[in-house]
């Protein structure tokens, strides 16, 4: 028997909307990607994808202020004050405001356009690794371990070529299978890589779901409109589960 | 330089929760968040039944996993060795929350991240902790790791074992629990949830 007086501040700390941003940070950082790609591709489709890019950077990055309690107090600035390299939220602010600043050069057409695309995509990689490292450095979370710092890349990824596939782009349905294959293959295999513990909190938590996610995630392999739909659904929920679940201290209190 | 800490000696401390509500009092924590809370586990089987009373809160870790993680520099460890959180530039991310391994963070209802902050402004005035000042099993020790004389450094040095939370986080907690009253140590829940 465990009993309290007052309580472990044991609560959870990122809600929905964080879940929400983790999907929207993956679909931003993905996009950004693409469009780089795009533009040292010289592909017609450069401009559009890095419009795209913008527009999700900024939404995301007005939806992690606006679901701050600290919004109305204007401490983001401090984010740009200062750096702090142990941060994974911190490279995620610089790497999410400079990708804005050069996906905007890139779309308005100013400065050397190489030279900046190459500078989107490394920014790029740094917005997509950012969210599973800020899960998985908390060595003390059992559920965030190494390979979220892998699975967030690939399904952010899979959101950017599913939304792509989506938008009738004729060379994303491949790599859209792809990224959506190895996500689901590593899906598979969290659970198994989670000590018997965390494995036993994990599914009772969020097994249902789970599985359901992973099924539906098959439908990325379906002919036609509806594969994207499938894959994007999967990647999304499967984030969101990972975020909203893992926040859990284990027994080892 | 001091290098404080806190030790509490769990054969003396009977969970009356004084501490707690010192706290409350003292550093006006809001309804629902906790800086200090006591943990009563009940260990063992008759006859051989132990009862753990363990005052949990801010360990002011020496290598703290909730300061390198935060963004803004908002976490930060004071010269000496307090963890504490400056609110004027907490953006409440709560990726300090996330590193914590002793869930000792809360979000104050103010718009950023508080903690127990080993009473920083009482110790400027030269004052102990208000948790150490109630204390009536005197249970609580505070003082300066580094000089041998400070109460905390002996009654580490009287004490038949220390012990602190989660040691294999590598935390280096500079909360000390001493004279657990299990044979095994400080409880844990997974040992609970076996017996
Ligand atoms: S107990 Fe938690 S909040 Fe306090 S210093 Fe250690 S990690 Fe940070
Ligand atoms: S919640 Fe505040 S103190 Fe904690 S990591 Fe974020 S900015 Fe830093």
């Amino acid at each position: 028997m465990t009993e309290f007086y007052g309580l472990p501040n044991a609560q959870e700390f990122w809600h929905w909307a964080n879940a929400l941003h983790f999907v929207l940070v993956g679909l931003a950082g993905g996009m950004a990607f693409l469009a780089a790609l795009l533009h040292l591709k010289a592909s017609e489709d450069a401009r559009r994808y890095t419009l795209f890019a913008l527009g999700l950077i900024a939404l995301d990055l007005f939806v992690l202020w606006a679901e701050s309690p600290a919004r109305f107090r204007f401490t983001h600035v401090w984010l740009f004050l200062s750096f702090h390299p142990g941060s994974p939220i911190g490279w995620g602010a610089w790497s999410l405001a400079l990708a804005f600043a050069s996906a905007l050069l890139l779309y308005l057409g100013k400065g050397p356009r190489r030279f900046l695309a190459w500078v989107l995509l490394l920014l790029s990689l740094v917005v997509l690794a950012y969210p599973g490292m800020a899960l998985a450095v908390n060595a003390n979370r059992p559920l965030w371990n190494a390979l979220l710092a892998g699975l967030f890349p690939v399904t952010a990824l899979t959101l950017a070529l599913g939304l792509a596939t989506l938008l009738q782009s004729p060379w994303a349905p491949y790599p859209f299978r792809l990224v959506a294959g190895l996500s689901l293959f590593l899906a598979f295999l969290y659970p198994l890589t989670l000590s018997p513990e965390a494995q036993a909190h994990f599914l009772e938590e969020g097994g249902v779901l789970y599985g359901l996610l992973l099924l539906v995630g098959l439908g990325a392999f379906a002919r036609g409109n509806l594969a994207p739909w499938a894959g994007f659904l999967a990647a999304s929920g499967l984030r969101a589960l990972w975020v909203l679940v893992g926040q859990w201290q284990g027994l080892g209190l | 330089m001091p290098r404080y800490a806190m030790a509490i000696d769990l054969s003396l401390c009977v969970g009356c929760a004084a501490c707690a509500v010192a706290c409350k009092m003292e550093n006006e924590v809001p309804p629902g968040a906790f800086n200090l809370w006591i943990r009563e586990r009940e260990l063992g089987t008759f006859p051989d039944l132990t009862v753990e009373f363990r005052p949990e809160q801010c360990l002011h870790c020496e290598n703290p996993p909730c300061v390198p993680v935060c963004p803004t520099g908002a976490s930060y460890q004071t010269p000496e060795g307090l963890v504490l959180v400056d609110p004027k530039k907490c953006i409440a991310c709560g990726a300090c929350v996330a590193a914590c391994p002793y869930d000792a963070r809360y979000l104050h209802p103010g718009g950023y991240v508080s903690k127990c902050t080993f009473c920083a402004h009482r110790l400027a005035q030269g004052k102990v902790p208000a948790c150490v000042e109630t204390c009536p099993t005197l249970c609580r020790t505070f003082g300066d790791l580094d000089d041998p004389n400070s109460p905390v450094s002996q009654a580490l040095r009287q004490a038949n074992r220390v012990d602190v939370l989660r040691p294999e986080m590598h935390t280096r907690p500079k909360l000390f629990y001493l004279n657990a009253p299990s044979k095994k140590g400080l409880s844990k829940e997974s040992e609970v949830r076996h017996d």
